[in-house]
């Protein structure tokens, strides 16, 4: 689970699904994607923190963050990523003829 | 991975472009001898600014296919890194089969996939990077990650021909002036603050002018209707340039003097004088303009006066190369690649400051010259 914690008040603690499962049916195509988002660091480390694995075919991406407005920063641009790597490998993977 | 001479078909033809170097033997063999065996070949990538491109490129400089988009932001709007990587995000999948459909050749005919490690935006930057990642994963390709600026150097250089100019890089986001001097790409002069495109670009938001096909082509167009000439604070400190100052003044007294004012001419000369005094120092005769501003035309006359009173030639490309494009990256990566530079994927990364001067110019030190005799193409 992802936790956001919201510093000035201790009572707020938001358990939001920040936890995302991708199942490529495909160790292969996963180990792909995975390899290719693994590159890029998150920009503010001290504020948000990703950690990738994949599992049964299946990328898992776990995000942490101090501030909700991060963890929403982070997490948008990261599924804009991963939609783009999926997408190439379903256009241009096993079988593409020209 | 390295460059051996046991590979695929491909590798050998370069062992034999090597062995006829010099020669002359290939300027006369070359075509008969690529209908037996393929040329290396390289796919390329550029999304750095507002274009997104993909060009497919052999080593002699033949550009096989070179699609892109550009995004277009409506008048008085400037475009921001999300919103660009989006439009990005959007077109470069499609891109890549016209590229290769254009081209005619497939996955199996690419020996290296190049990308535009910066400098420019990061988010943009992101999506040629994370598609080269992917890409070379599937088809089992190397990845060479290439300098934006140095693409455009080696872009102009094959394509007009010119040898060892000094460069004037102009556009949107770079404001340079290049020379070649031992293993490097030297900075001689530069802008401290915007880049002149920059400057044109947010003096045509001022004056709501369309953004298409580019605030500084219509800034052109309407300067040549202009007919007096205001003078503006320009500013040289020792070999480099500033425009901001330009830009305040001329938003500031936009409103009352916006009429008749040339704009553009005046503007550009600075990073002119800077060029001159460049060649001064690297005694060098001619100049190669590049990047999205060197499509101006009055840049490119001015240019060519102060060459000719030098003795010198100028050499520019038209808006096919000038602009941002995939074959540019294609070619240089491709330069790199045959020099034995490819990127490990672990570390494709991209930067928004990758500056000119970091990277090494190993293909210039030995270059095949008579192959550059073979790929050159007028404009």
């Amino acid at each position: 689970m992802t936790e956001i914690t919201v510093f000035q008040s201790r009572r707020w603690r938001l358990v939001s699904p920040s936890d995302l499962e991708v199942d490529y049916m495909s160790e292969d195509n996963a180990r792909i994607v995975y390899t290719a988002l693994a590159v890029d660091k998150e920009l503010q480390p001290d504020k948000v923190k990703r950690q990738m694995s994949v599992i049964d075919g299946k990328l898992l991406v776990h995000f942490e963050a101090v501030e909700a407005r991060f963890l929403r920063a982070s997490f948008s641009a990261f599924v804009d990523v991963l939609t783009l790597a999926t997408k190439t490998i379903e256009e241009f993977g096993q079988g593409m003829e020209l | 991975m390295g460059h051996d001479l046991t590979g695929s078909s491909g590798n050998i033809v370069v062992s034999w472009e090597r062995f006829c170097e010099g020669s002359g033997f290939l300027l006369s063999m070359g075509s008969k001898w690529s209908r037996f065996y393929r040329k290396m070949t390289a796919l390329g990538f550029e999304g750095s600014a507002n274009k997104i491109g993909v060009g497919v490129v052999t080593l002699d400089g033949t550009i096989l296919s070179n699609p892109r988009h550009t995004y277009i932001t409506p008048p008085g709007q400037g475009f921001l890194p999300r919103e660009t990587a989006q439009h990005h995000l959007q077109h470069v999948l499609p891109l890549i089969r016209s590229a290769l459909e254009t081209a005619q050749v497939s996955a199996k005919d690419i020996d290296c996939l190049c990308y535009t490690k910066g400098p420019g935006m990061g988010a943009p930057l992101q999506v040629a990077a994370i598609v080269v990642r992917v890409l070379s994963q599937l088809w089992k390709k190397p990845i060479v990650a290439v300098n934006h600026c140095i693409a455009h150097i080696e872009m102009g250089r094959i394509v007009t021909g010119a040898d060892d100019p000094v460069v004037l890089y102009v556009s949107g986001g770079n404001t340079q002036v290049i020379a070649y001097s031992e293993g490097r790409y030297r900075i001689f002069g530069e802008t401290i603050d915007i880049a002149v495109g920059n400057c044109l670009d947010r003096f045509a938001r001022v004056l709501m002018l369309s953004n298409d096909p580019s605030p500084g082509y219509n800034i052109e167009q309407l300067a040549k209707k202009g007919e007096k000439f205001l003078d503006l604070p320009y500013v040289v400190k020792g070999m480099d340039v500033s425009f901001s100052g330009i830009l305040s003044y001329i938003e500031g007294t936009a409103e009352e003097k916006l009429k008749n004012n040339e704009f553009t001419p005046a503007d550009l000369c600075y990073s002119l004088q800077i060029t001159e005094r460049a060649m001064a120092h690297c005694d060098a005769k001619d100049v190669l303009v590049v990047g999205g501003v060197g499509c101006n035309v009055r840049l490119q006359e001015m240019m060519r006066t102060m060459c000719s009173e030098r003795g010198g030639n100028l050499f520019a490309t038209d808006d096919r190369y000038c602009i941002d494009n995939g074959a540019m990256i294609a070619y240089t990566g491709l330069l790199a690649y045959a020099h034995g530079m490819p990127t490990p994927l672990e570390e494709s990364t991209f930067t928004q400051r990758f500056r000119t001067d970091e990277v090494l110019a190993l293909w210039r030190e030995k270059e095949p010259r008579n192959l550059n005799g073979v790929m050159k193409e007028s404009t």
